[in-house]
């Protein structure tokens, strides 16, 4: 009551300061409510024990575990070499369908459909298709590339020919994602500059090179962080192809010991592990931006 | 004329190889949607029982039936093997409680109806000494059927779904279209925080929000409630209505608003008269994005529900369960991914719209 | 040998339309050539054929006598200057200018130098340290100048380059263009639709509309000699005015008639006129070859519609059979909507075309 009289007293110009404020109001105590308050509350649970004492013994059990190395190493393996694929790839998409040739529009129709695909969808449709009787091979087998004794036994692989496995589905699913980023970027960037740089003596490769890329760097630094952010947290895949613990990663390791194990004190450790990914995907981001520039930029822009 | 030749020639030549790469490309996307499709038409006899596998469903069923000093045989036309293939029981006789089982079986089985007195009547025709083949018609949206019979509480989550869906839809719409228009029209301190929103919101696992907030919600009476789930899927699809709301907000021009107050709207009246309608298309599609985005959310839904689960996590319980046969657990995941695929190409234009409005 | 020949060159866009229809065109070396015509006439796409930007579907381009119809952009050894500028914002004045050069590998003293050279002469030597979004509009066109400048090319391309200054930047950037051409000699085509511009720029103008070239000729023989009515109304502010008046030949006279007047032109002098007997002429009048004169000798009265004061002359416009006409007289001359005024033309310099094709009548006395 009070809030609306002294906002009712206030003068005109003020009163029309207010109004975006008035605006993000909900916003922000929504993310206050809905989201700060939970990611607190999980920090201050991964330092309890299950009755309630302070404790690092959450941290220390993770810590000890062999299984979180080998987590850590597994994202950080198919981060770097999916976010890195799926860039080079949608990149090359985004220039082709840029060109606006003929037929792109469907093209791109089509192209964005892996990306509205449910996640467990995705799963049915890969566990479908790489089961040794599944789709891939009685594809190969009806083309006659392979005949009955070569059929490809995908998902019994070692752990590397996993992670590539699951680095090439990600990329399937996600390089849609990435392309419609960067596309919105390139249509962004007018014809004009990069004709200049034909006509100024740049061959289609300097051009990309020394024109498009540099212009497109804020859309490339958002698209990578947002696969950064995302390809540290996949998990969902795995487990739909693989189950838990056949090749574990950080997200699934939260899971595994939140809802699988089924006793309170590895509740505790799942809480300490997503705090533990939500501190790493932070400190990747962070170290992206620091790697491509973009704090300089934002610096230069201010001066 | 032979440069013009040469000229064309090459254009040709370069067309050519463009429309091959993009063929091969198509191929890539396409192809394994397309087998998510065809698997969920598959009967279990075409899953399991055929090698290589089909690699479209078939239509149609081909039957022989035949009689031997032992009794009526039943044979299936199995196609990677191009010959008919017995099928059911090793020998049948005329007896309803046989045949009952038989009927029941070629429904399981082959997806086809058949009834026993059909079956009777094939017999008769099978008595002359000739064996008998017909066609049956498959039944391609038996596996659909099957799945909501099957899979406990699959009509129910689909509400479930819908209902989380509606609601979160309504929250993120509001509350981030409302700072949409902010960010569109005004300039504020923490413009640039509340854009980057987007991006620190995700830097938290969703499950490690999921896994406190089943107290929260629990105290509030909202756990293994859609309402409650929408809460939470809300705090993501906020941010992402912020982007996309700003970007429609934006691409209306403000003079049009100026021009209706000039004519004597106040600045309510003009938001709600000329801005509204003219942004209703892109609100809608933020509001299909975020449905989009709820009916597609498993691991907070599996976190947050127990006895009230979403059509995401009956699909995935009964994926990772293997509850269903392949081909079952195929129809329910198309069946999922219908909606969600059909609002994105709806809503293609605006995703990249939102795109190129903000970067970070 | 000129610099650069078009030989029948031709652009389709797609099953039906046609860019460029028909072109044909040689540019002497030093010659400034404006490409003028009204939007979607295909100056633009001539200008991007010759540019490579545009693959041409038919025709021969030869530069210097080398044909370069199938050669790449970057090996043609022209600059270009764009209607949008299309400076690139993320690099400096300096690497902008400096880009090109730098591809060709010249030593590093002599980019600075030569960077140098072109940034004075467009007067934005201390701004390249400059990002281009400092930089207010006229400024990136020169930034946009100096870049074309820098590379000494065998061709100067400008497509539409001042179409975004304001008014009065433009009249400034026009001067300073021409000067710098005079400095430079590079031989240039520039394309506009503004004939003002074209005809305050060109050594020769080529007059373009529906694909096809209309005219090509200096300024003075685009206005005094059109070629045809579009040229005849294109050319010129305030445009010509159109009359349609029957030609017929009395007593050896030959009399224009209009419902409104008619005038007696002599038959010697224009004695091409008489083929057209009994049939329709148009009669092109420029705004200042329409008279006031004392109402006795006028060849008809009107009473004025609106006067436009423009400080250095006045447009004053009547209505003559249910169509504007506008014409310019001296700022002395007092006169006030409503008045009625005796008109009368200044026959030597009037025009005159063939109503069936709108071509020029040639008169016999202009080769004179």
């Amino acid at each position: 009551m009070t809030s609306t009289k002294s906002f009712l007293s206030l003068d005109k110009e003020s009163k029309k300061k207010m109004v975006p404020y008035l605006l993000i109001a909900p916003v922000i105590i929504y993310y206050f409510l809905f989201w700060m308050f939970p990611v607190i509350n999980a920090i201050v649970e991964s330092f309890k024990s299950v009755d309630g004492v302070w404790t690092f013994d959450n941290y220390l059990y993770i810590f000890k575990n062999p299984v979180f190395y080998q987590a850590l190493f597994n994202t950080g393996f198919i981060v770097v070499f999916s976010v890195t694929i799926e860039f080079v790839l949608a990149f090359g998409l985004a220039l082709l369908i840029n060109t606006k040739f003929k037929g792109s529009s469907i093209f791109l129709f089509l192209a964005i459909i892996p990306m509205s695909l449910p996640a467990v969808a995705v799963g049915a449709m890969w566990s479908s298709g790489l089961a040794t009787r599944g789709w891939l091979n009685s594809l190969l087998m009806t083309i006659g590339l392979i005949d009955d004794g070569g059929k490809f036994l995908f998902l019994a692989g070692g752990r590397m020919a996993t992670m590539w496995l699951i680095i090439i589905i990600d990329a399937w699913t996600v390089i849609p994602f990435v392309m419609i980023i960067l596309l919105a970027g390139l249509q962004g960037i007018g014809e004009d500059v990069r004709e200049a740089g034909a006509v100024f003596g740049g061959t289609k490769f300097q051009i990309l090179r020394k024109i498009t890329m540099p212009m497109l760097k804020p859309t490339i630094t958002t698209a990578m962080i947002l696969r950064i952010i995302s390809a540290i947290q996949i998990w969902l895949i795995i487990v739909l192809l693989f189950g838990f613990n056949r090749l574990p990663v950080l997200l699934e390791q939260v899971v595994l010991n939140y809802d699988q194990l089924g006793a309170a004190y590895f509740e505790r450790i799942g809480l300490a592990l997503s705090v533990l990914v939500a501190l790493i995907v932070s400190a990747a981001s962070v170290f992206y931006l620091k790697v491509s520039g973009s704090f300089e930029k934002e610096a230069v822009q201010n001066e | 004329m032979n440069r013009m030749y040469k000229r064309q020639l090459r254009r040709s030549a370069k067309r050519a190889s463009l429309y091959i790469v993009i063929t091969g490309i198509l191929i890539i996307i396409i192809l394994p949607i397309f087998f998510l499709f065809s698997f969920s038409f598959m009967s279990d006899y075409e899953t399991y029982s055929e090698w290589p596998k089909p690699l479209v469903p078939s239509l149609k069923a081909e039957f022989k039936l035949d009689k031997e000093v032992d009794g009526y045989h039943l044979f299936i036309f199995n196609r990677s093997e191009n010959d008919f293939m017995p099928f059911g029981p090793l020998s049948f006789h005329d007896d309803a409680g046989e045949l009952e089982k038989l009927q029941e079986f070629v429904k399981r089985q082959a997806n086809c109806t058949l009834p026993v007195s059909k079956i009777r009547e094939y017999m008769h025709k099978a008595d002359s000494g000739t064996p008998v083949t017909f066609n049956l018609r498959k039944k391609l949206l038996a596996n659909y059927v099957l799945f909501f019979q099957v899979v406990n509480g699959a009509p129910k989550a689909v509400l479930n779904s819908l209902m989380v869906a509606l609601a979160t839809i309504v929250i993120s719409l509001s509350i981030g279209g409302m700072a949409g228009f902010a960010f569109a029209r005004y300039f504020f301190k923490g413009k640039n925080l509340l854009k980057l929103s987007v991006l620190f919101v995700r830097m938290f696992p969703a499950v490690s929000i999921a896994i406190p907030m089943v107290i929260i919600l629990g105290r509030m009476g909202l756990y293994d409630q859609p309402l409650g789930l929408s809460l939470v899927y809300s705090v993501g699809q906020i941010s992402m209505s912020i982007w996309i709301t700003a970007s429609v907000f934006m691409s209306i021009p403000v003079s049009l608003e100026e021009a209706a107050m000039v004519f004597g709207t106040s600045r309510v009246g003009a938001f709600w008269h000329i801005t509204l309608p003219l942004a209703l298309p892109g609100l809608a599609a933020c509001a299909m994005y975020s449905f989009i985005g709820s009916w597609n959310e498993v691991i907070s839904a599996v976190v947050l529900t127990q006895f009230n689960p979403t059509f995401p996590v009956v699909v995935y319980k009964a994926l990772v369960g293997s509850q269903g046969q392949i081909n079952l657990i195929t129809a329910g995941s198309v069946a999922q991914a219908l909606p969600a695929i059909i609002f994105t190409l709806i809503i293609r234009k605006y995703i990249i719209q939102m795109w190129s409005g903000v970067k970070v | 040998m000129a610099t650069l020949e078009l030989i029948d060159i031709a652009k389709r866009f797609s099953k039906n339309v046609w860019g460029v229809k028909k072109m044909d065109l040689e540019v002497e070396e030093k010659e400034f050539i404006v490409l003028l015509g009204p939007s979607g006439c295909g100056k633009t796409t001539t200008m991007r054929m010759i540019a490579g930007l545009e693959e041409v579907t038919r025709g021969t381009i030869l530069l210097e006598g080398k044909d370069i119809t199938d050669i790449p952009t970057r090996d043609r050894g022209i600059s270009m200057v764009f209607q949008n500028y299309a400076i690139w914002p993320h690099m400096s004045v300096y690497e902008n200018i400096a880009f090109s050069l730098k591809l060709r590998r010249m030593p590093g003293n002599e980019i600075k130098a030569r960077v140098q050279k072109t940034a004075d002469m467009v007067k934005i030597g201390n701004l390249l340290k400059r990002l281009p979004g400092q930089l207010s509009g006229g400024q990136q066109q020169r930034v946009a100048l100096a870049r074309a400048l820098a590379v000494e090319p065998k061709l100067f391309l400008m497509d539409e380059p001042l179409s975004n200054l304001d008014a009065k930047l433009r009249v400034i950037m026009r001067t300073e263009l021409k000067a710098i051409h005079q400095q430079t000699q590079a031989t240039s085509i520039f394309v506009t639709h503004d004939q003002s511009e074209a005809m305050s720029m060109a050594d020769r103008i080529v007059i373009m509309k529906d694909g096809k070239i209309v005219q090509i000729g200096t300024p003075d023989e685009v206005y005094f000699k059109s070629a045809n009515i579009f040229v005849a109304g294109f050319i010129g502010t305030p445009p010509s005015n159109f009359f349609t008046v029957k030609c017929s030949v009395e007593n050896g006279g030959i009399s224009l008639q209009h419902p409104n007047f008619t005038l007696t032109v002599d038959p010697h002098e224009f004695k091409e006129l008489q083929e057209y007997r009994n049939k329709d002429i148009i009669i092109g009048a420029r705004p200042e070859d329409i008279l006031i004169v004392p109402k006795e000798s006028a060849a008809f009265t009107e009473k004025v519609l609106v006067v436009e004061p423009q400080g250095s002359h006045q447009v004053v416009a009547f209505k003559l059979n249910e169509r504007i006409v506008k014409m310019i007289v001296s700022p002395e001359i007092k006169v006030r909507p409503n008045d009625t005024i005796g008109l009368a033309f200044n026959v030597q310099r009037l025009h005159f075309f063939d109503s069936n094709t709108e071509k020029r009548i040639p008169l016999g006395r202009e080769e004179l």
